[in-house]
């Protein structure tokens, strides 16, 4: 046993001195190797960090939203729906919601315009998302100027900054008061954006969307689980295009995996005769090719990894930006919630370190069948 | 005793460009004496250490070490007897570059598993008694001539081999260095290890080293070799 020990300890001493012998090959070889990793492993933890970030949008949003459409386009919704609708059975409550979009010509920005149904701001003053606060490169107690829907400008003072565990849900947003809202964007009195309804009974969610567009021919009643499987629908083209990038990766990976594993070069030929040679067995040289893979494996892997956590959850993954680019006009500057998953290291870890063992498998047993007596001749 | 019978070795057998190498040679090389393998360029005397010395087998006939049948032993038990009965000197001295004279001397006792502080004494007990003990740390390209031979020398001797088997050991020495050589043969004779030489080089075949000559030609014994 402490043979056996001792064994794989002078193995993998020489192994890690030959490896440094080697530095030019190794070097590259090394190099190639975390990069893939780190492009893999980015677009792993970015997918799943947006959709985590998915997640926690929804998972405050109202169960039933009642929009009004004209000509298939989105209208207000008259507040004087509120009552009707409050009245079907098994709804518990009814709120009109005042919300909407601004794009604002001087900075170039989109930003979300809302009024909280809790603790809105007074006349005059915002609460701002951060970054919106950024691009504004305002704090609480200034003041900032936007322009409103007639074209004057209004001043509003900064009640606070939001801070928020998901950066995706406040980023673009400013939180104003009822009054302020319809002066600032031309809502008349007595029009919504939407309402939102509470139900208390799941199963009654088919019966009440009924009654609701026989009760208002033009109301389009909306279902949580819609909107998921709507979001659903847009990360999954996301990461439609991210596979395809994976997967050329991938193959890039394995391209070079299998070629950087069946070059032997002469040098090293020659030296693996010359420890068999002097008496080593094959399974002695398979155990060094196997602690020679490990041992670039794991760097490569670790090394990978950690850059690539870093790029996604402290750089907001600058690096995708091109591909992402609809992302980052829609929120402009958002930074994604770190979250590491053991699942996504493991299938990381799955997707390159085993798929390398595996072609480095053939050729390091041919390499420890090569006979010891080429080095005689 | 290493007796040999019938030994061939046949490369790239049933091919146009077929050569037989050793063509029936049988011989009997006594433990604890020195052989030495002569004969001209190409007439199967590398072919035949390699076979003698586990590290091919031949294409027919057979080999004992004392009494044991080795020729048809798997290549764990050929890799033991390998490591443990044998040790080699090669012309090209075959040490491997960007490490230190010490860890080349200790390479052949990796496997082996003995602990490294024991095995590091021992190399270095190796190297002294060759008088290289002030280069043990030494990278071997930084090495001269005479100096990697005997850290070569020192390599074959790591797992105290009953037979030293060397292949043209003096093709790249000067005349002083080959004398030195010999010397360090006749010391190890004296000690009971058995010898055994290729080479054809006039120096090492007139130096009275060897109890016996075989002389090779064309892969057959034309002289020596005591072959029942
Ligand atoms: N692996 C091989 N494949 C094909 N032919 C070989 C191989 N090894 C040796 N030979 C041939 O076998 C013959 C004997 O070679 P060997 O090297 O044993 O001779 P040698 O007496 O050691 O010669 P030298 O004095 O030049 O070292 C030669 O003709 C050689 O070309
Ligand atoms: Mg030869």
């Amino acid at each position: 046993m402490a043979h056996m020990i001792e064994r794989h300890r002078h193995i993998i001493d020489f192994t890690l001195a030959t490896l440094l012998r080697r530095k030019g090959k190794n070097g590259g070889l090394l190099l190639v190797y975390t990069l893939i990793i780190f492009v893999l492993a980015s677009v792993i933890f970015f997918t799943e960090a947006i959709k985590r970030e998915a997640m926690l949008v929804l998972r405050d949003s109202p169960e039933i939203i009642v929009q009004r459409t004209l000509a298939g386009r989105y209208q207000t919704v008259p507040i004087s729906w509120c009552d009707g609708i409050g009245s079907i059975r098994g709804v518990s409550s009814v709120q009109p919601r005042l919300w909407g979009y601004h794009f604002d010509r001087t900075r170039r920005a989109n930003y979300t315009f809302m009024v909280p149904a809790q603790a809105p701001p007074q006349s005059g003053h915002v609460d701002l998302g951060s970054a919106v606060a950024r691009i504004q490169g305002a704090t609480a107690g200034d003041t900032i100027a936007l322009q409103g829907h007639d074209g004057a400008p209004r001043a509003f003072t900064v009640r606070k900054v939001l801070e928020s565990e998901s950066q995706l849900l406040t980023a673009d947003l400013i939180l104003i008061s009822e009054r302020d809202y319809r002066d600032f964007s031309g809502l008349p009195a007595g029009q919504a954006t939407d309402l939102v309804l509470q139900v208390r009974n799941q199963r009654e969610y088919a019966t009440i969307v009924e009654k609701i567009a026989r009760m208002h021919h033009d109301a389009r009643p909306i279902l949580r689980s819609e909107i998921l499987r709507t979001y659903d629908a847009v990360f999954d083209w996301r990461s439609g295009v991210m596979i395809v990038i994976f997967s050329a990766a991938a193959l890039a990976f394995l391209i070079f995996a299998w070629d950087k594993a069946t070059g032997l070069s002469a040098d090293e030929r020659t030296e693996i005769g010359i420890l068999k040679a002097v008496g080593w067995e094959s399974s002695d040289i398979l155990l060094m090719k196997f602690w020679e893979g490990t041992a670039i494996s794991l760097t490569a892997f670790m090394v990978g990894t950690i850059l690539a956590y870093v790029h996604v959850f402290l750089t907001s993954a600058t690096l995708f930006a091109p591909v992402l680019k609809g992302w980052s006009t829609l929120y402009p500057y958002f930074r994604l919630t770190p979250w590491l998953d053991f699942r996504q290291v493991a299938t990381l870890f799955l997707l390159t370190v085993v798929p390398y063992t595996i072609t480095t498998i053939v050729p390091s047993w041919r390499a420890a069948t090569i006979d010891p007596d080429v080095v005689m001749r | 005793m290493i007796s040999v019978r019938n030994v061939s070795k046949v490369f790239n057998a049933g091919r146009p460009n077929a050569v037989t190498a050793v063509g029936g040679v049988s011989l009997d090389v006594r433990m604890e004496e020195t052989t030495l393998f002569k004969g001209p360029s190409g007439s199967g005397k590398t072919t035949l250490l390699g076979l003698i010395g586990c590290m091919a087998r031949p294409s027919a006939g057979r080999i004992f070490l004392n009494e044991r049948e080795i020729t048809s032993l798997p290549e764990r038990f050929l890799t033991d007897i390998r490591r443990a009965t044998f040790g080699f000197i090669f012309q090209q001295f075959n040490l491997i570059k960007g490490v230190s004279a010490l860890e080349n001397v200790m390479l052949p006792a990796y496997p082996t598993g003995e602990k490294f502080s024991r095995l590091r004494g021992r190399a270095m007990a190796t190297l002294a008694m060759l008088g290289l003990e002030q280069r043990a740390e030494a990278k071997i390209e930084w090495l001269s001539g005479g100096e990697a031979q005997r850290v070569a020398i020192a390599r074959a001797l790591i797992n105290n081999p009953a037979v030293v088997i060397a292949d043209e050991p003096t093709a790249h020495l000067d005349t002083k260095l080959s004398l030195e050589f010999i010397g360090i043969m006749r010391e190890l004779k004296s000690r009971g290890t058995t010898i055994i030489i290729a080479s054809h080089d006039p120096i090492v075949c007139d130096s009275g080293l060897a109890g016996q000559v075989v002389e090779l030609r064309d892969g057959r014994i034309v002289a020596g070799g005591a072959a029942p």
